[in-house]
Formats: structure tokens, C-alpha cells, sequence
């Protein structure tokens, strides 16, 4: 039986990489050549012709050996999920943020309706519902471009909705349990008000926008992962 | 126009072996000999990989999480390195089953080619 590790050690040649991970994919490697070779004579070949068969899996070793030198030095690409959603969604985040930001400021003098509802003020940022859709037509558009499917791109255009609505929530059994103590009741209105105020209707606005971007051919194709 | 058409036949042949080897990680974890004989095994010997297009492939999944390798066997005997399908693996098949497809039924109906 040949030594396997030694033949591929001196086929393989240094990789410049540390001497752990060479010694690995020798090892490896080796172990592959040897299974080949295994698997020849068991079907009854003859030791030169188990021989031939293990070293023709790898005629060429100086393809090999630069083949793995590029799979060691390839940087780690942005992942499919990062390009699709996160990258979008947080631009989609970002400028939402910025336009009330920028409209909150009280030297701003841009109109916004306080919509008194019952003992609660439902505050309206018209300026801001109608860059939405805007907001959201760029999300959905990146997303596509990035090749996001029907789900990262509607995720990527609700996610300033989603957390206006998510953060609030999360104080949510806090806020019941100091309601229910305090004044015994279940604050219905306000919750109905945070929702339609901060979700629903920024929701509406963005996914008008990004309606025609949410469905069709996304802008890579199979070829190109 | 050359590169172009030589890259997009490098692609579709990288992207073709990912398919091949997240699928039949998908039925459990397997070494680099084992995933070479079962592709070849599969396809009725019309996939074929050799050292130079399976590891090098491997290392770049494992790199991306899409795999994950480690030496196993028993204690004093031969160490394998076996590859299971990682989560983001199992996410990237479907999409990747689902291109394939639609790359085949386009060029079915582009040029009559059929899948087997």
C-alpha cells in the first residue's frame, strides 16, 4: 500500500497556508486517493491499474493546488440574506428615521395633524406617510436588484413599520400590568392608536410604493450564484 | 465576449456542483470520497468530480456556513472528515433546487432540452 499522505504532500507542494490547515487537506486528500485505490483492488483491478485510477483524480496537480489556494484567499462574500433584506431594509430604516427626524423638529415648519381620539392624540406626519412610498419603492427595487425573492423584498420594504410597531410592543406587558394595576382597564385605545398611527398606515404607504417591485425576475439568475 | 461565455460556463458549473453536493448532504453527513461516489452514483455516472473540483468547492461552502466539516472515526483508526448540510446550506438548497428547475424548463422550451 503506497503512503497515500506522502505521495499527496509532495504532489501538493506548499499552499502557504499555516502548517494545521495544509497538513489537513493533505491528510484529506490523501485519504481520498487511498479510498480510490481501495476501492480498485476490492474490485478486483490489479495494483497498477488501482494506481492508475487513484491518480487519475487528480491528473493535474498544479490545478489542484491553485484551485485551493483561491478557495483559501476568497474573501467570504456578504451572504444571500444580507444583500437581500438586511442591506435594504436598513437603508429603508434609515430614511424613513431621517425624513421624522427631520419633520419632528419643532423649528420645522411642516404641518402634522394631532387627530384627537378620544382621550388619545393620533399624530400624523403627512410629509413623512407620503415619502413612504417612496422609501419603499427604493427597498423593493434594491431587493430585487439583489436578487431577494417575494418575502425579503416585502420584509425589506415593511421593516421601518415593523419596528415602529415592534419597539413600543416590546414594552407592552409592562405598560398593561402598570395599566391594569393603576386604573383597571386594558388600554384598548391607545394600543389601537399605536398601531394604526405607527403600523398600519406607514405600512400602507410603504407597500404602495413597493408593489410593482415586489414581483417579477429578480436581477440575477441562476448563472450567476 | 470570449471571458463572458467562458465565466458564465464556469458559474453555471460551480453553481451545478453546489446543487449536487447540498443534495446529497441533505440525506445526512458524508466524507469527500463518499459525496464524489454517491453524485456519481446518482446520476447514473454523468456527474463526475475529481480532487480538483470537489475540495476546493467544499472549502468554499464551509467557508460560507454552508457545510461543516470534522474529523470523525474511531479512536486510533482512520480520521475522515465528514461534511454536514449547515442551516444556511438547508436555506440555499431550496432556492438553488427552485433556479435549477426554472433554468432547465427555459431551456426546454428554448431549445428542447430536457432534464433527466
Amino acid at each position: 500500500m503506497p503512503d497515500w499522505r506522502v505521495i499527496a504532500r509532495k504532489k501538493l507542494g506548499p499552499l502557504g497556508l499555516e502548517a494545521k490547515r495544509q497538513e489537513e487537506i493533505v491528510l484529506e486528500l490523501a485519504g481520498h486517493l487511498e479510498d480510490l485505490y481501495s476501492d480498485a483492488l476490492r474490485q478486483g483491478r490489479s495494483h497498477a491499474e488501482a494506481l492508475h485510477s487513484a491518480f487519475g483524480a487528480a491528473a493535474d496537480w498544479d490545478e489542484l493546488r491553485r484551485e485551493l489556494q483561491l478557495a483559501a484567499n476568497e474573501e467570504v462574500s456578504m451572504n444571500h440574506r444580507v444583500k437581500t433584506l438586511w442591506l435594504p431594509g436598513a437603508c429603508t430604516i434609515a430614511l424613513s428615521g431621517i425624513v421624522l427626524r427631520l419633520l419632528q423638529n419643532p423649528s420645522a415648519p411642516v404641518p402634522h395633524v394631532l387627530w384627537p381620539w378620544h382621550s388619545t392624540e393620533l399624530v400624523i406626519y403627512w410629509w413623512w406617510l407620503l415619502s413612504l412610498p417612496v422609501i419603499g419603492a427604493i427597498g423593493a427595487y434594491w431587493s430585487r436588484h439583489a436578487g431577494g425573492r417575494f418575502l425579503e423584498r416585502a420584509l425589506a420594504v415593511s421593516l421601518p413599520a415593523l419596528g415602529m410597531v415592534c419597539l413600543p410592543l416590546l414594552m407592552f406587558p409592562f405598560v398593561l400590568g402598570y395599566d391594569l394595576i393603576r386604573f383597571h382597564s386594558f388600554p384598548f385605545v391607545p394600543m389601537a392608536v399605536l398601531l394604526l398611527g405607527w403600523g398600519v398606515l406607514p405600512e400602507a404607504a410603504l407597500l404602495v410604493g413597493g408593489l410593482p417591485f415586489l414581483r417579477g425576475q429578480s436581477g440575477q439568475v441562476a448563472a450567476s450564484h | 465576449m470570449k471571458d463572458h461565455t467562458i465565466n458564465i460556463g464556469a458559474q453555471v458549473k460551480r453553481g451545478s456542483a453546489e446543487l449536487a453536493i447540498l443534495s446529497v448532504l441533505s440525506d445526512g453527513p458524508l466524507h469527500g470520497y463518499e459525496i464524489s461516489k454517491r453524485i456519481e452514483r446518482q446520476s447514473q455516472g454523468l456527474l463526475r468530480f475529481n480532487l480538483a473540483s470537489l475540495y476546493p468547492l467544499l472549502y468554499r461552502m464551509e467557508k460560507r456556513g454552508w457545510v461543516s466539516g470534522n474529523w470523525e472515526g474511531p479512536a486510533g483508526g482512520r480520521q475522515r472528515r465528514y461534511y454536514r448540510l449547515g442551516p444556511a446550506g438547508k436555506r440555499r438548497l431550496v432556492p438553488l433546487r427552485e433556479e435549477w428547475g426554472q433554468l432547465f424548463q427555459a431551456l426546454h422550451t428554448l431549445a428542447g432540452v430536457t432534464h433527466a
